[in-house]
């Protein structure tokens, strides 16, 4: 049995209503079939008679092993570092954080709230928020860069606006099977298994993308990246290998991808002209290229495609 | 601790911690507060930002509601910047808030409110094991059946948004999809299995065709006697076993109703403005006092602060606000003192009256019976306020009776795609005001916008629980979740279920801590999650 404490901050339940999609295993499954024990919940909590601050407390105190601590949202810590625009069951939700975090064997954090902030750090961030363990990409965030959980591992990051139901179950249910060491964490504490590959991998127009054959809303075929700023290349997450909804994904219905796996986002923090649009140089040169390639190699490769395409561009689209 | 003894169910909760506060004398509840326990500060971070903001931002307001948010902003941007929209668009669009909407029903009802009616405290009537057998969190034989349906028509959401939640596939001048002939197909299937697999089996007992023919309360209750198998459906269960235990009897509300309506006609608002919103819509919107409609006019709304831990201003409508300045004195709700700021919510207020939004708003806006022919003309709802008048019953069984409807015209809307025609019109932008505004699963939603030197001047959104669980506003009226829950018997003042039914009848979008007091002595009686 596997106590899971699952705990909202400045939150949306975005993530909340994704994990319900979950399909392999649903979340009935999750509780009767692979011994996760919700002990708390802010909508699906099956300990109905407890009442929440003693559960709270006799975590704290022990008495109840805390196996994983599930944080979504962002730890809001307005105004003046005081956490009261946020409170939950009598106290600031950061200073229930605060010691939950010190007896969970596991923490994690899901969506770009709990993970970095996400869109309530936005600037001017009126609320204070920051994630758990970082603020967009800068490591420290509210438990600081030494926190470790009682396991020895730091808090296990699945970002995402909202993250995808399997990559919330599938850790769950790697920590519940015992195979908490075969999750590896990259440099922003995400799960390799899940953040590795690029949203572009498996993209229907990665075709398009090679032949730097434009795309546009409302449009069948094409790559979103030369024009209305998706970061598909630039973007670690399966979104186009573990479909969503189990039927698609953004890219797959002509929505650029947000980047939203990735610290900072909102990207360029909703300035003027940076939604929905590629920023350029000199209104050609994207200013963010393919991860992994030099702007300049990729300029003259692009440049060398789009003037003299290798092959005879395959534009033709159906309904 | 007394709570110990206390029977919590699980309910939903979208955007932060609702706490209520309930004065109760001689086992009634004598007056209530509500305090919104959260605050993020989502029109601050929008403020002088890319005017599309909104697209990307408000969905993240409420997850639960994100589509909802979409088709706000969008329809706010196409206002402003005068964008024309094709029949393809307005059709992807509608369809998008409708399966977001349908997809709430059943995830409400099972995972929310029905939890509620197996509680102890209906223990000793006739449909209570029965009721157990169904509707019990987890375990019971509908629970698992309707949430996991909960989750099919999303799936249609996805072919067109990319996925739910939080897609931002609506933008000003259409949409961003141009789905082919096996997007369609593949809608058409999976919503054919949501009805095969609970709607119709599970939910009704008879096909929707049949259910359909139902205009009164008297059709109703002889729907429900006509056969077993309506009788024994979860719809037939739920109306019986409200009446049986009473659910009929408490929860009425302000008796006032506000729907802005949705679902925009493909035909009817291919240049969209606010002046030609109300005619274009499908479920009709307005404000019902009581007594009499009145046409929807959004200047009629103006919002309170006075006991919002907002920094002062006088009552203006959203176009005229400040962006809100937090206070930094919230206060947790022991040392709340109720006569100053008690709550983040601000108090919409509508030609000065506090109305309910929400389902039981729409169908009965759907009963005005100056609708126009291509609008939603139902007049069942008009007949139970009537005969039955508001109350939890009637609140949930308004939202439990949109299911049908908007299942018809998903199918509907899907048949008229056109796939050779247009789905975006790529608009110019421009400086202005701008108005958006839908229904969501729980009510009236609305942005306004206003751009200037191309970047957003003021954003400020209204949503239905804001509506639903503001405070008492400058004038002292109450918000409508404080007045139903005024007059509430509590049989058991330990567990007040009747508070949490309350609550939840509203779909609030929040978990509720109730601190129940005793007016006399301000002794705390009980303080639970619901």
């Amino acid at each position: 049995m596997i106590n899971v404490l699952w705990l909202q901050g400045g939150a949306c339940s975005g993530n909340t209503m994704s994990f319900l999609n979950a399909e392999e295993p649903t979340v009935v499954e999750l509780v009767t079939d692979f011994g996760i024990n919700i002990l708390w919940h802010p909508s699906i909590g099956l300990e109905i008679g407890e009442q929440v601050v003693d559960l709270l407390k006799d975590c704290i105190s022990k008495k109840i092993q805390l196996d994983i601590l599930v944080f979504e949202g962002s730890i809001v810590q307005g105004p003046n570092g005081k956490g009261t625009m946020n409170y939950f069951a009598d106290r600031p939700m950061k200073d229930w954080v605060k010691e939950l975090s010190e007896v969970a064997q596991f923490t994690v954090a899901i969506g770009d709230c709990a993970t970095w902030g996400g869109i309530p750090a936005v600037p001017p961030n009126p609320s204070e928020s920051t994630g758990m363990q970082f603020l967009k990409k800068n490591k420290g965030g509210f438990l600081g860069a030494d926190y470790k959980s009682q396991a020895g591992l730091p808090v296990i990051n699945i970002p995402g606006c909202p993250a995808h139901p399997d990559w919330i179950t599938q850790i769950l249910v790697g920590i519940a099977t015992g195979r908490a060491k075969d999750i590896l964490l990259d440099d922003y504490h995400r799960p390799k298994t899940f953040f590795t590959d690029f949203v572009q991998t498996g993209c229907p127009n990665v075709n398009n993308f090679a032949q730097k054959i434009d795309g546009h809303f409302g449009k069948r075929g094409g790559c979103l990246f030369y024009e209305v700023g998706c970061r598909g290349p630039m973007t670690h997450a399966s979104c186009n290998r573990i479909l969503w909804n189990r039927q698609s994904s953004k890219t797959r219905v002509n929505h650029p991808c947000l980047g939203c796996t990735e610290p900072g986002f909102p990207h360029n923090d909703l300035v003027k002209g940076s939604v929905f649009n590629t920023l350029k140089y000199l209104g050609v040169f994207p200013k963010e290229v393919p991860e992994g390639q030099s702007k300049m190699l990729y300029y003259v490769r692009a440049g060398w495609e789009k003037v003299l395409p290798t092959n005879e561009a395959l534009t033709e689209t159906s309904k | 601790m007394e709570s110990k003894e206390l029977n919590i169910s699980p309910v939903g909760r979208v955007e932060g911690d609702l706490d209520v506060k309930v004065y109760m004398e001689d086992g009634v509840v004598t007056r209530a507060h509500t305090q919104a326990a959260m605050f993020r500060g989502f029109e601050k971070i929008m403020q002088g930002k890319d005017p599309q903001s909104g697209l990307i931002v408000t969905p993240r307001i409420c997850g639960i509601c994100g589509g909802s948010h979409l088709y706000c902003a969008s329809s706010a941007l196409d206002t402003a910047w005068k964008t024309q929209l094709t029949p393809n668009a307005l059709l992807l669009r509608a369809i998008g808030q409708a399966t977001e909407t349908i997809q709430s029903i059943p995830r409400w009802f099972y995972a929310i409110f029905a939890t509620d009616m197996a509680n102890k405290k209906f223990a000793n009537k006739p449909l209570y094991q029965e009721v157990v057998k169904r509707f019990a969190a987890y375990v019971g034989t509908s629970f698992q059946k309707g949430v996991t349906a909960s989750g099919r028509p999303v799936e249609v959401y996805a072919l067109f948004g990319g996925q739910w939640p939080h897609s931002s596939y609506m933008v000003p001048g259409g949409v961003m999809c141009a789905p082919t002939l096996k997007d369609i197909t593949r809608a058409y299937a999976i919503m054919n299995q949501f009805r095969n697999d609970w709607l119709e089996p599970v939910w009704l007992g008879c096909s929707i065709e049949r259910y359909l023919q139902v205009k009164s309360w008297d059709d109703l209750m002889a729907w429900v006697d006509e056969n077993d198998s309506q009788r024994n459906s979860d719809l037939g269960l739920f109306i019986r076993a409200s009446l049986e235990f009473g659910l009929d009897t408490f929860g009425q509300g302000v008796g006032k109703y506000l729907a802005y309506g949705t679902y925009l006609h493909k035909d009817k608002y291919n240049n969209p403005t606010i002046e030609g919103r109300n005619e274009a819509l499908i479920s009709a919107g307005g404000f019902h006092d009581g007594e009499n409609y009145h046409a929807l006019d959004h200047m009629q709304i103006a919002e309170h602060v006075q006991h919002t831990w907002f920094e002062d201003h006088a009552p203006a409508h959203p176009w005229e606000e400040p962006i809100p300045t937090p206070v930094t004195n919230s206060t947790i709700l022991t040392e709340t003192d109720f006569d100053g700021k008690y709550s983040w919510s601000k108090s919409p207020r509508y030609m000065t009256h506090a109305a309910e939004a929400g389902p039981l708003a729409r169908v009965i806006m759907a009963s005005n019976p100056g609708n126009l022919d291509h609008q939603n003309r139902d007049p069942l709802f008009g007949d139970i306020m009537k005969e039955k008048g508001p109350s939890v019953f009637t609140r949930a069984l308004a939202r439990m009776h949109e299911a049908p409807r908007i299942y018809e015209y998903i199918n509907e809307w899907l048949g008229q795609i056109d796939l050779d025609g247009e789905f975006y019109i790529k608009p110019e932008e421009r400086d202005g005001k701008g108005w958006g505004a839908t229904e969501a699963a729980r009510g009236a939603l609305a942005h306004w916008i206003e751009i200037k030197n191309g970047v957003i001047e003021n954003y400020q959104v209204v949503a239905p629980t804001t509506w639903n669980v503001g405070p008492v506003d400058n004038e002292g009226q109450p918000g409508p979740i404080e007045a139903a829950l005024e007059g509430t018997e509590i049989e058991d003042a330990h567990d007040p279920v009747e508070v949490g039914m309350v609550a939840r009848s509203f779909d609030s979008c929040l978990v509720c801590t109730v601190h129940a007091h005793d007016a006399k002595d301000n002794k705390e009686l009980a303080r639970f999650k619901l």
